[in-house]
């Protein structure tokens, strides 16, 4: 077993609940208590979010690679694009028109060898969850969405990912209703291979946009856990 | 008087099975600006909830997409859903963002999406 796939346990990047937090508990429970939904809809759609992942765009951006009309059609209509890996942005749980706070517009971001995206959200922490699954802990800190859309390339460094200066590195600060993914370039050394084979090494981070895919890579480098100044304890 | 009636699921009703935001699709006006326009963002005043970020009020762009159509959040926040505009996708010079951008890497941009009011022409 090589160190990048060695099982370590998921930490929490802060393990202290946030105010944030705390406010969605109160509302969650005024709103059940006034009957907009009950304890077992709030539990089936929790669940229902914690089923999706980032496989499916994964899958989309291998099919792209392959795929010169598939490429075309991602780009300009990923809503549609995503029908066919498996993801109905419209008719998922549990609005059935978009789940709350992602919308349904999917635009896939095409890299090319002087153009890389990276996805932010300066004013939240928008993400593409029907095909990318729950956001990284780190997405969601105001240290990230601060400082990538000021020092993007600074942030990315700590990534590990340093871009020539021929290359135009383009921040998608994602504020309004269109949901991002990142559409890299096919690395070198994987000629001939399968879809599966592609889509394995297209990670969450590649996704992003703080990773380049590339052969041989298939996990997420795991991000460093620093302690917190208030520690919650359960 | 009786007391008005309000359709809390209003919003639900119209955009269930169409997608948010394509059940606002045709109910804008004709858009003022056009892919490549060059356009500046405007500084309006902002007591309450909007979506435009203070780093780009005043900063000039080019309008790269005509994205979709749908009410702009400041409106929408308070269920005000009449006034449908155009979006459009923006993108910004980081130099015209953060003066001190280093120039080594002067082709460096951001792209972000604003509603029609938030544009002026430049």
């Amino acid at each position: 077993m090589t160190d990048e796939h060695k099982p370590h346990a998921p930490a929490p990047m802060v393990d202290e609940v946030s105010e944030f937090e705390v406010l969605e508990i109160a509302v969650r429970e005024l709103a059940i208590e006034k009957g907009l939904f009950t304890a077992e809809d709030h539990q089936r759609w929790t669940e229902y979010m914690h089923t999706l992942g980032p496989l499916p765009a994964a899958r989309l951006v291998a099919k792209a690679w392959l795929d010169p009309e598939y490429k075309k059609l991602a780009v300009t209509d990923g809503v549609k694009a995503s029908l066919e890996v498996g993801i109905d942005w419209v008719n998922s749980m549990p609005t059935k028109f978009g789940t709350p706070s992602d919308y349904c517009n999917l635009r896939v971001l095409e890299d090319t060898p002087t153009l890389h995206h990276v996805v932010v959200c300066t004013l939240c922490s928008c993400y593409p969850r029907p095909i990318l699954g729950q956001s990284p802990e780190w997405y969601r800190t105001p240290n990230y969405r601060r400082r990538l859309v000021r020092w993007p390339r600074q942030v990315l460094a700590e990534f590990g990912l340093q871009l020539p200066e021929e290359v135009e590195v383009r921040v998608e600060d994602s504020n309004q209703k269109s949901r991002f993914i990142v559409l890299p370039v096919r690395p070198e050394g994987t000629e001939g291979w399968t879809e599966d084979q592609l889509a394995e090494i297209v990670t969450r981070d590649c996704l992003i946009g703080v990773a380049l895919p590339r052969p041989g890579k298939t996990a997420n480098d795991p991000r460093p856990v620093r302690p917190a100044l208030k520690p919650y304890h359960h | 008087m009786s007391k008005p009636h309000y359709d809390r699921e209003h919003h639900a009703k119209k955009a269930t099975g169409i997608g948010d935001p394509q059940c606002f699709k045709g109910e804008a006006p004709p858009p003022k600006f056009k892919v490549g326009d060059k356009v500046r963002v405007k500084d309006l005043p902002d007591i309450f909830y909007n979506r435009a970020q203070v780093y780009t009020r005043g900063a000039p762009a080019v309008v790269a997409e005509l994205v979709y159509e749908s009410p702009a959040a400041e409106d929408e926040s308070w269920d005000n859903t009449e006034n449908v505009t155009w979006f459009y996708s923006v993108i910004f010079k980081q130099k015209d963002l953060w003066p001190e951008y280093p120039d080594t890497f002067a082709n460096d941009t951001v792209e972000t999406e604003l509603p029609e009011r938030w544009l002026e022409p430049l």
